[in-house]
């Protein structure tokens, strides 16, 4: 498989190998919102006493996900907007105990396959299933053309699979029987890194006997590990069926609901970043109060906090009080306040570049501590090919920046701007530091929401079109009738 | 430096919305970002921004033409500096007078503009005609485009090829010989006034005697311890830079490779043809202005093609026009024309390539 492009960022603060538990807190924030879903459908009244995995709500967007309840608790519906608070009381089951009420489709007379991906979706492990190339979450009663493992993850910085595979290898190759009781004759790609650890090499041994199993080697190179860009190296194309795309953690989920029937409730996120005291991943439930693991990892007052890695996450503003169903990490970058005296002439013996322009050029490789920093005004592109040069998908950023900056989307359309995977690399080499991954992401959305639009006015003038003709009908049938 | 940022925000009111001089707000917020990196964090994803920014990337430039600079100083003396003077000051009021107009911030590419721009002259051109062409160049090669990262031309070439047809016997009656003795010239001050007094007689640049049949050492090419142009002579100072460029990345080796490996190739095909006629293609490599234009001018990443097949084509361009221009016309130098003919093409070249690209790319996924 070949790979273009590609950069590895050296930022400080790589989240050890030690996984840290963290306290229970008393309250639980449940965000409703989050990348992917939108929990509009809320299952619980206001006071409501939960039992853990019982569903608080659910995405009627995307084939009913559920929000569940990491445990037991009294659920508050408007004690913060935008959340579910469940407040912890005293335990009355600690056992989880999935409700009956909950799963009410496995009683029904369906094959097991069925009874099975109902089961995942209600268990909450469907929501760790992305498609390779819109990132949405796939039909679960569809079948995908190939399933994509992942075990590594590149993105400074979010939970890494070697982590969560510790200790848990026979689960996570159960959970590769599972998916593949999905499929008929299609693969599953295991996405490994190329690198000689004993640590891999007993995965490998794992997956041996497993005739379905493509073991695929990737260089550590960010964005390696995306899934776009691994079902094109692939070669899997868009117009064949969706492409099932999971993670370590999802694989973890499959095995969780379909062996015993639980669901996943906690997770392993990753705290690293700058302005990390101690870089670990921890061990939480949905939910978990953001601000307390802030105080208690981020080493000082000056930080910005990203929920997901530094290169693709999103601020975790004041709106997100809890970890939400999707977090993979929370980076902890150092806010910049500081203006820097002739900055742009300075050697910059700690500071590393895309283009050797710094002395750090010399050094070994080193992490950088890098700020929230933008280094420059934004400034007209300059043609310095940095864009292009580290662009994984092998598309064009300056000219689709320029495209979309003179508005011409149906060239930005045939340029691929849908092939762009949004890593974030081309925003980050730019020195015109112009705001390249945005731009082409609100690209993709008009453009995905034009051809929703064309699509429904298909639908309506096909309706029109129909009512006309049964009225024409009509009026032929009572003009016979009246002969 | 506390103080100097104290003094920054004390006068900033002044050029605000209501303030005396708002129209040259352009002007406050260059020096002020001049001086101190701007306090903007990002937004938007990614949260961390690569240190290199547009000022860095010029900032590299004039530090790989310090070689250059450091032995025309040698050569040809401290008019040097009054030249880089005149240059910065006449180009840069244009480019303060089109940012305030446009109310658009003063972009970083004239650094380099202004500091190439007298490089490429004759070492004793009177000044007003100096400032005649920076601001010419600056004018019509760039600021009519709309400014740094959408001009067609460099405009360091289309001010010099201004003056060397608008000014003829100026561009190519001035060029003195270089200081011989030890100290170079670093302590005199020579203009066309004072020349003989220093013993610093006009004489034609090496391309020119080749022409009468007199062939100038390739050694003291290298060295640069003959006529021409301010910065061109030095053939050892310029590839000491030159590659400092290439390995920092601003300037992409396809383009100096192709211009070099095409140019040599031309050359060495001529001078096989007629050995007495012509020169030899290591003579020419040194001569006149080609690795300057080479490593300095055709590299300017807005003017050149972006694609790389674009540039390995547009070097190649270059490469065989200067040696055609050369040997075969009647002109001496053809670095000037040959690049300004590589800009023509470039948007071409490039929209071939992306044609291409986008062909291919069409039948993805």
């Amino acid at each position: 498989m070949k790979f273009k492009g590609g950069y590895n960022v050296l930022l400080q603060g790589r989240p050890g190998h030690s996984v840290d538990v963290m306290l229970e807190p008393k309250v639980l924030y449940l965000p409703l919102r989050t990348d992917r879903f939108n929990f509009s459908d809320i299952c619980v009244e206001d006071g409501q006493q939960v039992n853990m995995g019982d569903t608080l709500a659910t995405d009627p967007g995307n084939y009913s996900i559920p929000l569940l309840a990491p445990r037991t608790g009294k659920a508050r519906l408007n004690a913060a907007q935008g959340h579910i608070v469940l407040e912890d009381i005293t335990r009355y089951d600690k056992q989880p105990k999935t409700s009956q009420a909950s799963l009410p489709h496995i009683e029904h007379e369906a094959g097991a396959s069925t009874a099975n991906r109902d089961k995942m979706v209600s268990l909450g492990s469907w929501e760790f299933v992305s498609d390779a190339y819109d990132g949405k979450v796939p039909d679960p009663k569809g079948t995908p053309q190939a399933i994509i493992v992942s075990t590594i993850s590149l993105e400074p910085f979010v939970a890494r699979g070697d982590i969560q595979l510790q200790n848990r290898l026979l689960k996570f190759t159960r959970g590769l029987e599972h998916l593949q009781s999905f499929l008929e004759y299609q693969p599953i790609y295991l996405i490994m890194p190329k690198v000689k650890s004993t640590f891999s090499s007993r995965v490998k041994e794992h997956v041996r006997g497993y005739a379905w199993v493509k073991i695929i080697e990737v260089p550590l190179k960010y964005p390696n590990d995306n899934f776009g860009i691994l079902a094109r190296g692939l070669g899997l194309k868009n117009a064949d069926g969706p492409v099932w795309c999971l993670k370590t953690e999802g694989v973890l989920a499959v095995d969780r609901a379909l062996t015993i029937a639980h669901p996943s409730l906690v997770r392993i996120v990753s705290v690293g970043g700058p302005e990390a005291k101690n870089p670990i991943h921890i061990k939480v439930m949905t939910g978990y109060p953001i601000n307390s693991i802030v105080e208690r990892y981020a080493a000082g007052e000056n930080v910005r906090v990203i929920d997901g890695g530094m290169l693709t996450g999103k601020t975790a503003g004041d709106q997100a009080l809890g970890i939400s169903s999707e977090c993979r990490g929370l980076t902890l970058m150092t806010e910049h306040t500081e203006r820097e005296f002739l900055g742009f002439v300075r050697p910059g013996f700690g500071r590393k570049s895309y283009a050797p322009c710094f002395l750090s050029a010399l050094r070994v490789k080193f992490k950088e501590r890098l700020t929230t920093a933008i280094f420059g005004e934004e400034r007209p592109c300059v043609d310095c090919n940095f864009c292009e040069e580290v662009c994984p998908a092998g598309i064009m950023p300056h000219l689709l920046h320029k495209y979309l900056y003179a508005d011409l989307i149906e060239e930005a359309i045939d340029a691929r701007v849908d092939l762009c995977v949004k890593c974030g690399l081309c925003s980050y080499v730019c020195p015109s530091k112009i705001e390249l991954r945005e731009q082409f992401a609100l690209a993709q959305d008009q453009i995905e929401r034009e051809k929703e639009e064309t699509r429904l006015d298909e639908i309506k003038q096909e309706k029109r079109r129909m009512a006309e003709e049964a009225r024409r009908e009509k009026a032929e049938q009572e003009a016979q009738e009246n002969e | 430096m506390k103080f100097v940022l104290k003094i920054f925000k004390s006068v900033k009111p002044n050029f605000e919305e209501g303030g005396k001089f708002k129209t040259f707000l352009p002007l406050y917020e260059a020096m002020e970002n001049f001086c101190f990196a701007p306090s903007t964090t990002t937004q938007l994803a990614p949260f961390a921004r690569d240190p290199l920014d547009v000022k860095r990337f010029m900032t590299m430039v004039i530090i790989a033409l310090v070689p250059a600079l450091a032995m025309s100083y040698y050569f040809f003396g401290a008019r040097l500096i009054a030249m880089i003077i005149v240059s910065y000051a006449a180009g840069g009021m244009v480019e303060v007078l089109f940012a305030c107009v446009r109310k658009e911030p003063i972009a970083e590419g004239f650094l380099v503009t202004g500091m190439l721009f007298p490089m490429i002259l004759p070492p004793t051109l009177p000044l007003p005609i100096l400032a005649i062409g920076v601001i010419f160049g600056v004018l019509i090669g760039k600021e009519l485009f709309g400014g740094t990262g959408r001009n067609v031309f460099n405009p360091a070439i289309v001010g010099r090829c201004f003056l060397a047809l608008a000014y003829p016997k100026a561009m190519s009656g001035n060029f003195t010989t270089a200081g011989t003795e030890i100290p170079g010239r670093m302590l005199e001050y020579i203009h066309a006034g004072n020349a003989a007094a220093h013993d610093a007689i006009s004489t034609a640049t090496p391309l020119v005697l080749a022409k009468q049949g007199e062939m100038v050492n390739t050694v003291d090419m290298l060295i640069g311890n003959t006529s021409g142009s301010i910065s061109e002579t030095s053939a050892i100072a310029i590839i000491l830079g030159g590659v400092f460029l290439l390995l920092t990345r601003i300037a992409n080796w396809r383009t100096v490779v192709s211009i070099l490996a095409a140019a040599f190739v031309t050359a060495a095909v001529i001078y096989n043809t007629d050995t007495t006629r012509f020169a030899p293609p290591m003579w020419h490599m040194c001569a006149g202005g080609l690795l300057f234009g080479a490593f300095f001018m055709a590299t300017d990443p807005v003017s050149s093609p972006i694609t790389n097949a674009g540039k390995w084509i547009y070097g190649i361009m270059i490469g065989v026009v200067t040696m055609l221009i050369r040997n075969f016309t009647g002109y001496v130098e053809g670095v000037m024309f040959a690049i300004l003919l590589g800009n023509i093409i470039a948007p071409i070249l490039d929209e071939i390539v992306f044609k291409i690209r986008i062909g291919r790319l069409k039948s993805e996924g």
